[in-house]
C-alpha cells in the first residue's frame, strides 16, 4: 500500500502531470463543442477507439526508452491479424491456440528488428523500416491480398463485450500499462532500459549488458503490437493486410506526446497512455463534430508539434518569465561566484620576458 | 635562426578564465617570421587556452594582440585564418567521409566561374601539397581508410596548403611513428626556411630540442621563460616546467604491507597500444601509472577491465586466473572503473545521485524479485553523507552537480559494488582543491580497507604522493617501476617524455 502511495505521490511530481493536464484541458473544451461528448457510450466508443493504438504505443515506449525506434508496429498487425485469421479459420487451431502462437510470432518479429538493430549494428530506424515494408508484404503473401472474414465466432466478444459496463479493451489496455510501469520502475531490466538510454556506454562500463536489453526491448514491442493485431481482428472479426496502416506513427506520436525523449532515457509509459487518449479524444470530439478526415490528420500534426515544443521550450518559457520578472521586480544582486570561496584578484605581476 | 626581424605576432599581457579558474595570467609571446617556437608546459598550465586565443577559439579576457604591429581581435576561427594562422589541433578536424582532396579545400574548393567546383585542379594541388610534404597518399582516398598517422599528415598538409604565415602545431607527432615523426620535423625546418613561423607544443622534450629555434615554458598559467634553445638544456626545462615545489598537502595515509597479490599481470599486450606490460598491485596498495597522454595508461585499465581484448599476456585477480570479455563480468569478479571522462562514459544524466550509485549492482537492492526504492534512496543517503556529496543530489539530475560532486557520485558506485581492485583514470581532473582531497581521503579509507587501487593521473604532484609504488609508461610500456617515494617528479616527467633514456628497469616488485 505505501509503495503504491509513494508511487501515486511521484507521479505527480513528474512526467505524468503535464500529459494529464493537457488531457482535461482537452476534455474541458471539447465538452462545449457537443453535447454527446460526455455522454458514457461516447466514453465507451473513445476507450475502445484508444485501445490499439495505446497498446502498440507501450512498445514504441519501450524502444524509444533504449534510444531506438520502432516504425514496424502497423506492419506486425497486418501480419499476426491475417496469421491468427488463417490458423482459425483455414488450418483448424483453436481460437486459443492461435493466439498464443500470434503471440509468440510477435516476440520473434520484434527478436528479428532488435537483433538487427544491437547485434547487427544497424541503425533501428532503418531495420525496421525494412521491416516495415517486409512485414506487411509477408501478410500480403500468406493471404493472396484478400481479407479473409469471419474469422470465429468467439473473436469479436474479446473486443465489444463489456465488464461492469466498459468494454474489455480498457482494462487490457490499463492491465498492460500497469503490467509495464511496474516493470520498469521496480525490475532490474526495467531500470537498465533507462541506463541504456541515458548513456549507452556508461551503461557498458557499469555492467549492463547493453545489446540484451535493447532486444528485449523489441521483443516486447513485438509482443505489444500483436496484442494489437489480435484486437484489431477482434473488432473486424477478419484479417487483413491493409489493418494498422499509419499504426506506427500514432504510437510514436502518443509516446512524444507523453514526454519521451527520442533521445532515449526518458519517458514514463504512463504518460504515453496520457498521450494515446488525447490523440483519441480531439479525434473524437473532432468526429463529433463533423470535422472531415482531412483536418482531422492536420490536427493531430499541430498536437506533436505543440506537445514536444511546449516540453522543448518549457525552459525557454521560464527562463523568459523570469526575465520578465526581474525587469518589474527588483531582485537582490546573487553573491559573486567564487572558486574556491572569495578568491583574491590574480596577482597583476610577472610580465612576459621578452627576446 | 633567423634574424630578429619585425615580429610577427605579438601577444602582450594575455589573461583568460574559465568559470572563475584563471588559465592565463599575463602571459606575453612573441613570434617571429621564419622561426620554430617550442611552447612547453605541463597539463593545466595554459600552453592549450593561448594557443586557442591565436586560433581564434577563445578571446583574451585582457590583453592585446598584435599582427605585424597592428592590434588585432580574433572573434571566431574563420578570422584567425584570414591573418595567416593555420592549427592543427590534437583533436582532428577531417571529415572522415571524404576524400583526401576535398578535406584539404573544405570550405574553399576552387572553382570555375560560375561556381562549378574544379575538380582536376583540386586533385592537381592536392597532389602538389602532398608531395611537397613527401607524402605517398592518394588525393582521392577517403580519410576514413587512412591510418591515424596518414590522417595526421592529411591535417598538417591541410594546413601547409592554406598558404599561411603561422602554423600551430599542438602535439602533432602523438599518432606518429618515429619515420613519420623525423619526416616532420624535417619539413618544420623546411618551413621555417622559407620564412614561416610555426609554435609546435610537444610533451616529447627530445623533438623539441631537435626543432626548437627559441623555447618558452609555461607553469600554472603564468610565462616562465622565453629563451634561445642553444641556452637552455633539458634539465633546465624540466626544473622550469615541474617548478617550485608546490604546497599542496597530500594526505596520504600508508599502511603496512600487505605481503598477498591482489592483481598480477604478466606480458599482457592489446591491439590498441598496450606492449607486453608487467606488473602486481598488492592488496590495499596504490599503484600509480605516469606517463604522458596517449603513452598507454589508459588502454591498459580498459583492457584490465574487459573493454579491449587481449592478443597476449596474462591476468590475475586475487590468484585467479581471469580472462574478462566484458566490462560485466570484470565488475562480477570485483573490479571498478572510473572512467577519465566522467561526463561522456561515467554518468547517467537522466538518473538522480542514487539510481546512479545502484546501477552496477542493482541486484543489492533487490526485495523478492523487485527493486526497494526506499532502500535504494536509504543506501544513496548513507553514501551522500560518507563522501560529503551536496545533500540535494537525490532531487535532481547529476547533471546539475558540480564536477567533484558529479566525481563522487561515481566513486559511491564502486563503493557500493563492492570492488576489490578500483581503476582511477584521471579521478581528479577538473575538480577543486576540497573535491580532490575528499577524493584523496576516499582512496585512504578504501586501501584501509584492503581495496587495491590502480591510479592513473596526469597531475604528477597528485600521482607521486598518493601512490605507493609508480610505473612510467611510454608508448605502451612500462619503462620503470619503482616506490613512489623513490621518483621525483622531475625523473618521472624526464622518463616519460623521452629526455632521459632510463632502460627497461625489471618491472618486479621493489622493496
Amino acid at each position: 500500500m505505501r509503495i503504491i502511495l509513494n508511487g501515486l505521490g511521484q507521479f505527480f511530481r513528474s512526467a505524468v502531470a503535464g500529459p494529464l493536464v493537457a488531457l482535461l484541458l482537452v476534455i474541458f473544451f471539447l465538452q462545449f463543442t457537443s453535447d454527446r461528448f460526455l455522454d458514457e457510450g461516447n466514453f465507451s466508443n473513445v476507450s475502445l477507439q484508444v485501445s490499439v493504438v495505446a497498446i502498440a504505443a507501450i512498445g514504441s515506449t519501450l524502444v524509444i526508452l533504449v534510444g531506438g525506434i520502432d516504425l514496424s508496429p502497423g506492419a506486425i498487425v497486418a501480419l499476426t491479424s491475417c496469421s491468427l485469421a488463417i490458423l482459425v479459420k483455414e488450418r483448424g487451431y483453436s481460437l486459443e491456440e492461435g493466439i498464443a502462437i500470434v503471440l509468440l510470432m510477435g516476440a520473434g518479429l520484434g527478436f528479428i528488428n532488435g537483433f538487427f538493430a544491437t547485434y547487427g549494428r544497424i541503425p533501428a530506424f532503418i531495420v525496421t523500416l525494412a521491416t516495415f515494408s517486409a512485414y506487411r508484404g509477408a501478410a500480403f503473401l500468406i493471404t493472396d491480398g484478400t481479407p479473409i472474414f469471419s474469422v470465429s465466432p468467439r473473436l469479436r466478444p474479446l473486443f465489444y463485450d463489456e465488464w461492469l459496463g466498459i468494454p474489455r479493451p480498457f482494462f487490457y489496455t490499463l492491465g498492460l500499462f500497469i503490467l509495464t510501469w511496474l516493470f520498469l520502475r521496480y525490475t532490474i531490466i526495467g531500470r537498465n532500459i533507462y541506463a541504456v538510454g541515458g548513456n549507452e556506454a556508461a551503461a557498458r562500463l557499469s555492467g549492463v549488458k547493453v545489446n540484451q536489453v535493447k532486444l528485449l526491448a523489441f521483443v516486447i514491442a513485438g509482443v505489444m503490437s500483436s496484442i494489437a493485431g489480435i484486437l484489431t481482428s477482434a473488432q473486424l472479426n477478419s484479417g487483413s493486410p491493409n489493418y494498422g496502416v499509419g499504426l506506427e506513427l500514432k504510437a510514436i506520436a502518443a509516446a512524444v506526446i507523453g514526454g519521451a525523449s527520442l533521445a532515449g532515457g526518458a519517458g514514463n509509459v504512463i504518460a504515453t497512455l496520457l498521450g494515446a487518449w488525447i490523440v483519441a479524444i480531439v479525434q473524437n470530439g473532432l468526429n463529433l463534430n463533423t470535422v472531415p478526415a482531412s483536418w482531422q490528420e492536420i490536427t493531430l500534426g499541430i498536437i506533436i508539434v505543440g506537445a514536444v515544443g511546449l516540453d522543448m521550450w518549457r525552459r525557454d518559457i521560464g527562463e523568459f518569465v523570469n526575465r520578465a520578472m526581474r525587469l518589474v521586480v527588483p531582485q537582490r544582486e546573487p553573491p559573486p561566484y567564487s572558486p574556491e570561496g572569495g578568491a583574491a584578484p590574480p596577482p597583476l605581476s610577472e610580465p612576459g620576458a621578452s627576446p | 635562426m633567423p634574424a630578429h626581424s619585425a615580429p610577427l605576432w605579438e601577444l602582450n599581457n594575455i589573461f583568460k578564465a574559465f568559470y572563475g579558474v584563471q588559465a592565463l595570467k599575463s602571459v606575453s609571446l612573441t613570434l617571429y617570421p621564419g622561426e620554430v617556437h617550442a611552447l612547453l608546459g605541463e597539463n593545466g598550465s595554459g600552453k592549450s587556452t593561448l594557443v586557442k586565443c591565436l586560433a581564434g577559439v577563445h578571446q583574451p579576457d585582457r590583453g592585446e594582440m598584435l599582427h605585424q604591429g597592428q592590434a588585432v581581435n580574433l572573434h571566431h576561427p574563420v578570422e584567425a585564418r584570414a591573418h595567416g594562422v593555420a592549427t592543427i589541433f590534437q583533436e582532428f578536424s577531417l571529415v572522415p567521409s571524404l576524400s583526401v582532396a576535398e578535406n584539404i579545400y573544405l570550405g574553399r574548393q576552387l572553382r570555375y566561374p560560375g561556381r562549378v567546383v574544379n575538380w582536376g585542379g583540386m586533385a592537381r594541388a592536392t597532389e602538389q601539397v602532398l608531395q611537397r610534404l613527401n607524402l605517398h597518399i592518394d588525393p582521392q582516398a577517403i580519410v576514413r581508410n587512412l591510418s591515424v598517422a596518414e590522417q595526421q599528415l592529411v591535417e598538417i598538409a591541410k594546413a601547409i596548403s592554406q598558404e599561411s604565415s603561422l602554423l600551430i602545431m599542438d602535439e602533432p607527432t602523438a599518432a606518429l611513428g618515429l619515420d613519420e615523426t623525423n619526416r616532420l620535423l624535417d619539413l618544420i625546418r623546411d618551413l621555417a626556411r622559407q620564412g614561416k613561423t610555426i609554435l609546435y607544443i610537444s610533451h616529447r622534450l627530445d623533438e623539441v630540442f631537435a626543432v626548437a629555434d627559441r623555447i618558452t615554458v609555461l607553469k600554472d598559467g603564468r610565462h616562465m621563460i622565453t629563451e634561445d634553445r642553444a641556452k637552455l638544456d633539458i634539465d633546465q626545462v624540466v626544473q622550469l616546467m615541474v617548478g617550485r615545489e608546490i604546497t599542496q598537502h597530500y594526505p596520504k595515509v600508508h599502511h603496512a604491507p600487505n605481503p598477498a597479490f591482489c592483481l598480477e599481470v604478466r606480458g599482457l599486450s592489446t591491439r590498441k597500444g598496450v606492449n607486453n606490460v608487467s606488473f602486481e598491485i598488492r592488496r590495499g596498495e596504490v599503484f600509480g601509472l605516469g606517463g604522458m597522454v596517449g603513452s598507454g595508461r589508459t588502454e591498459i585499465a580498459r583492457a584490465l577491465f574487459g573493454v579491449d581484448a587481449h592478443t597476449a599476456g596474462e591476468v590475475y585477480l586475487e590468484g585467479q586466473r581471469v580472462r574478462f570479455r566484458s566490462p560485466a563480468q570484470a565488475i562480477g569478479a570485483g573490479v571498478g572503473l572510473i572512467p577519465e571522462n566522467r561526463k561522456a562514459d561515467g554518468l547517467f544524466f537522466n538518473f538522480e545521485a542514487h539510481p546512479n550509485i545502484s546501477v552496477s549492482r542493482l541486484r543489492g537492492m533487490l526485495l523478492g524479485p523487485f527493486l526497494d526504492l526506499r532502500r535504494e534512496r536509504r543506501t544513496g543517503r548513507e553514501f551522500i553523507e560518507k563522501l560529503k556529496i551536496t545533500r540535494n543530489a537525490m532531487e535532481k539530475s547529476v547533471r546539475y552537480l558540480s564536477g567533484g560532486n558529479q566525481q563522487k557520485v561515481v566513486i559511491a558506485r564502486w563503493l557500493y559494488s563492492r570492488a576489490r581492485l578500483l581503476i582511477l583514470d584521471e579521478p581528479t581532473q577538473g575538480i577543486d582543491i576540497g573535491a580532490k582531497l575528499d577524493v584523496y581521503n576516499v582512496i585512504n579509507e578504501l586501501t584501509a580497507q584492503g581495496i587495491s587501487i590502480l591510479l592513473i593521473s596526469s597531475d604528477y604532484p597528485e600521482l607521486l604522493a598518493m601512490s605507493d609504488r609508480v610505473a612510467v609508461l611510454r608508448d605502451g610500456c612500462i619503462l620503470h617501476v619503482t616506490e613512489a617515494k623513490h621518483l621525483s617528479e622531475y625523473d618521472l616527467l624526464a622518463i616519460a617524455s623521452g629526455a632521459s633514456s632510463v632502460q627497461a628497469a625489471p618491472a618486479g616488485v621493489t622493496g
